[in-house]
């Protein structure tokens, strides 16, 4: 929370918990417009009471004036459905911070709230039985004490209210704006009027922008990139890309399939891909584990094509709603043999639409499976960023129709090039025809086991990403450029590295932040960030330091880099960063 | 002319059946007048899964097991292509039944062969899940891939055919390559082919083949009667072969093609899209 008068706020975090069903996401993306209107970005996490504590449900907003990406750790404004809700969201309270509570089912429970917070009591689910005949409307009761609370005037909330709620039935409607105006008859009782509450919002003019999840910008980065095909099997948290593509691809002329599993879905795509068609499956840890086969495929048979990894927390089943960054090492180096491969990582909704868009064309040019990581957090949680740039060129790559492949006397597929990249020729074109496998092979892709040949096709599949290093997402950088520190993360880790290099400046310790949106092979820059700074904290979600591993062997120094770690299903707050931080560079 | 790839000579065993299945699959694509450039022949693992070195068309070589989604994505991606799966009982019928399954549900517009010789022959011997047609004493029952596509409901073509008769063979590939070009979808077609190295089946199944084909009155559009007489050669100690169903809904085969559809001018349908998530 950043108070910038005595009460009027630019960056604020409410959360609205409760059992499922209480309404808690409608309370917070009809917050959401209201800080939008007023120039704020936003960051929304569902179910995100599991990401402070555990399973109940609740959903989260943070609004702020500055691009944050991610949540400060603490929460400014909570309203609780439960008693529940205060036992687990009370002690990431933020200082001076209010609490909202439906106190029906019982009384505040004691020791859960930081000292010092205003509670408002209000039995919102006996209210709207006892008034409105139905439990159901205590969210919109809430929402009316919330937006008094914020000073919202009344009819502003109420017009978003009745712009949120404009699918309901009218009679719905109705009885959810009468609730609305319960809620406001409360806080009148308890000293709070129209436009007079304890917190203001700032209003600041900001451009038009998008509220997207990273899946969404994903789907979409793929269709705008002339993906035209796309397979998957359910599974959390990738399911979105699935649903997303399902209700698009369709009227592009794509298609999509659900598989029956896995395996099913990475040999589809490979098939649909050996057309020509831009293909793209998407899945998480545990499913990834069983596509490994048909990457290794595409990689030996040289085969255009886009994983999605939405990494959750593993081993095994693990814990699917929750982000880790473990499964990098099978990104990099898993499938049986060797075989050229990109990782991309996004670190937020926008990176999602344009490493779309670039792994697309990377798979294209390189003749390769490209891998698009991310993770839960950056996968599911919506935030807002300026309006995708639609203006992107399809790539081509080594395609080559059939007036090009007249003119040339012979056609191998797998023809030994400088870049490692042979001419490709899709079935259907006249007088192509060719082999395509997995096993090891000549270049007119018949099987062999030939030891000169079998080093010239190890060595050319190879020099495609030599040839291509040049080319790959570059790293975004922030903070100072003379530092002695720098930090380096990916994914989810970026939003609370960003925030707390700049706390650290103000405290005076300048910091280099580093986010490479390549991470295999790995860049070139990214080993040079780390030589360049006396230590580099490499902060990543998983217990092996898996991305620390990666930089060394890549020539990143030993003595230069330092790990943060966690795998808790926690994400990294930027405070914590700074306290980890502070605490070590003195060592 | 451009020079390619120069079609290998079948690996097989001398008598292998899969001669036999290769010799019918090129005559009734000679048969159909497709080109070579419009054929797509994928295959599985094993010694059937070097079919599509042999005939001049385009060929893929699929991993083990994984030949049906494959060439699903192929056959959806572009439908003008002739897409044939290849792969043996091992490759089928147990690493990759469960794909079989659901080709059946998908029904897409591609032709499989099915190559049947009961054993593993590429990695010497070892008993497959149609093992009990040549060695019926042992504890596993085997598993009958023309019953299991009787019991799906959206299968719409079944055949069973046996590369000692070549002509039936020529008919029944013909009539699988017709269903799926002409809109019919999936077309399944097992062919018994027997491996003379590991598992010699001829004389076995010279004498068990039973021809539903020949039997009078035998009505390949009525799927319970099909399903009945299957038990009921079965039930005789034989193996019914011929065309055992044909029927059922149309297959699916996306129009346009994805592959070839026109991706340029659609800013503006993409920013329809992307202004849902104006705030």
């Amino acid at each position: 929370m950043t108070v910038t008068t005595a009460s009027t706020l630019d960056d604020v975090t409410v959360a609205v918990s409760g059992q499922g069903g209480d309404g808690s996401l409608t309370v917070i993306t009809l917050l959401g417009r209201i800080l939008s209107a007023r120039g704020f970005h936003l960051y929304s996490a569902r179910n995100v009471a599991s990401r402070i504590k555990g399973g109940h449900a609740a959903a989260m907003v943070r609004g702020s004036h500055a691009y944050r990406g991610g949540l400060d750790g603490s929460v400014d404004l909570l309203v609780a459905f439960d008693q529940e809700a205060v036992e687990r969201i009370g002690p990431s309270m933020a200082a001076g911070g209010i609490v909202v509570f439906d106190g029906s089912g019982g009384a505040l429970p004691a020791g859960s709230l930081p000292d010092g917070m205003r509670v408002f009591e209000v039995p919102f689910a006996r209210m709207a039985v006892r008034d409105l005949r139905r439990d159901l409307y205590k969210n919109s009761l809430a929402f009316g004490v919330l937006t008094r609370v914020l000073s919202v005037p009344d009819a502003e909330a109420e017009a978003r209210m009745v712009e949120g709620l404009g699918r309901l039935p009218a009679a719905l409607q109705e009885v959810n704006r009468i609730a609305l105006h319960h809620g406001f008859a409360y806080a009148d009782d308890q000293g709070i009027p129209d436009g007079g509450g304890v917190w203001a919002l700032e209003a600041t003019v900001a451009p038009e922008r998008l509220l997207i999840t990273g899946n969404e910008a994903l789907a979409l980065g793929f269709l705008v990139a002339g993906g035209r095909f796309f397979t998957g099997y359910p599974i959390t948290p990738a399911s979105e890309i699935l649903e997303s593509l399902q209700r698009h691809l369709p009227r592009f002329g794509g298609v999509t399939v659900q598989a029956e599993d896995e395996l099913s879905a990475v040999n589809m795509a490979i098939g649909a891909a050996l057309t020509g068609v831009r293909a793209m499956t998407a899945t998480s840890g545990p499913g990834l584990a069983l596509m490994q086969e048909g990457i290794g495929h595409a990689g030996s048979a040289e085969v255009p094509l886009v994983i999605v990894d939405c990494q959750r927390a593993g081993p095994s089943t693990g814990m699917p709603t929750k982000p880790e960054q473990s499964d990098l090492a099978m990104l990099v180096h898993g499938g049986n043999g060797e075989f050229p491969r990109v990782v991309l990582a996004p670190g937020g909704a926008a990176d999602c639409f344009e490493l779309a868009v670039a792994g697309v064309g990377i798979a294209r040019r390189l003749q390769c499976p490209v891998y698009i990581a991310l993770d839960q957090a950056i996968a599911q949680h919506a935030e807002t960023v300026a309006p995708f740039d639609l203006d992107v060129p399809v790539e081509g790559g080594a395609m080559i129709g059939g007036h090009e492949l007249a003119a040339r006397a012979e056609y191998r597929r797998y023809l030994v090039t400088a870049d490692g990249v042979s001419p490709w020729v899709v079935p259907g074109t006249p007088g192509g025809m060719n082999l395509v496998t997995g096993n090891e092979h000549n270049e007119w892709g018949q099987v062999s086991i030939d030891p000169e040949n079998r080093r010239t096709m190890m060595a050319k599949r190879a020099r495609k990403l030599t040839a291509a290093a040049g080319d790959l997402p570059r790293a975004v950088r922030w903070g100072s450029d003379d530092a002695e520190v720098g930090v380096i993360g990916f994914g989810f880790t970026v939003a609370p590295m960003r925030e707390a290099v700049e706390r650290l400046a103000d405290l005076g310790v300048p910091v280099a932040g580093l986010q490479p949106r390549t991470l295999w092979p790995v860049p070139a820059e990214v080993v040079d960030f780390v030589r360049a700074h006396r230590v580099t904290f490499v902060v990543e979600h998983n217990d092996e330091g898996q991305l620390l591993a990666l930089l060394v062997a890549a020539g990143a120094p030993l003595d230069r880099v330092r790990g943060i770690r966690r795998c808790d299903g926690l994400a990294f707050t930027p405070g914590e960063l700074v306290e980890r931080i502070v605490g070590e560079v003195g060592r | 002319m451009t020079a390619t790839y120069t079609p290998r000579s079948p690996i097989w065993c001398a008598g292998c059946g899969h001669f036999g299945v290769q010799g019918a699959l090129a005559r009734a694509l000679r048969d159909a007048a497709v080109p070579v450039d419009q054929v797509m022949i994928l295959a599985g693992i094993g010694c059937s899964g070097t079919i599509q070195n042999n005939l001049g068309t385009y060929g893929y070589h699929a991993l083990h097991g994984r030949v049906l989604p494959t060439a699903t994505g192929t056959a959806l991606a572009d439908p003008s292509l002739t897409v044939i799966a290849a792969g043996g009982d091992g490759d089928g019928y147990a690493i990759g039944v469960g794909h079989l399954v659901h080709t059946f549900r998908r029904n897409p517009a591609l032709t499989y062969v099915l190559m049947n010789n009961a054993t593993y022959g590429l990695t010497k011997g070892q008993g497959s899940p149609t093992a009990p047609l040549a060695r019926p004493d042992g504890d596993e029952q085997g598993l009958d891939g023309i019953l299991l596509g009787l019991a799906i409901m959206s299968s719409t073509f079944l055949a069973r055919g046996y590369s000692g008769r070549p002509e039936q063979l020529v008919r029944l590939l013909g009539a699988g390559l017709d269903h799926a070009r002409g809109g019919g979808g999936f077309a399944f077609v097992e062919v018994l082919s027997p491996c003379v190295t590991y598992q010699d089946t001829y004389p076995i199944w010279e004498a068990a083949v039973y021809d539903l084909d020949e039997e009078p009155g035998y009505d390949p559009s009525d799927r319970a009667g099909a399903y009945a007489a299957c038990l009921r050669v079965a039930g005789e100690g034989r193996i019914p072969i011929g065309m055992i169903y044909r029927g059922g809904r149309h297959g699916v085969r996306p129009d346009p093609a994805p592959a070839s559809v026109d991706l340029t001018g659609l800013e503006d349908a993409y920013r329809a899209i992307m202004d849902a998530y104006r705030v």
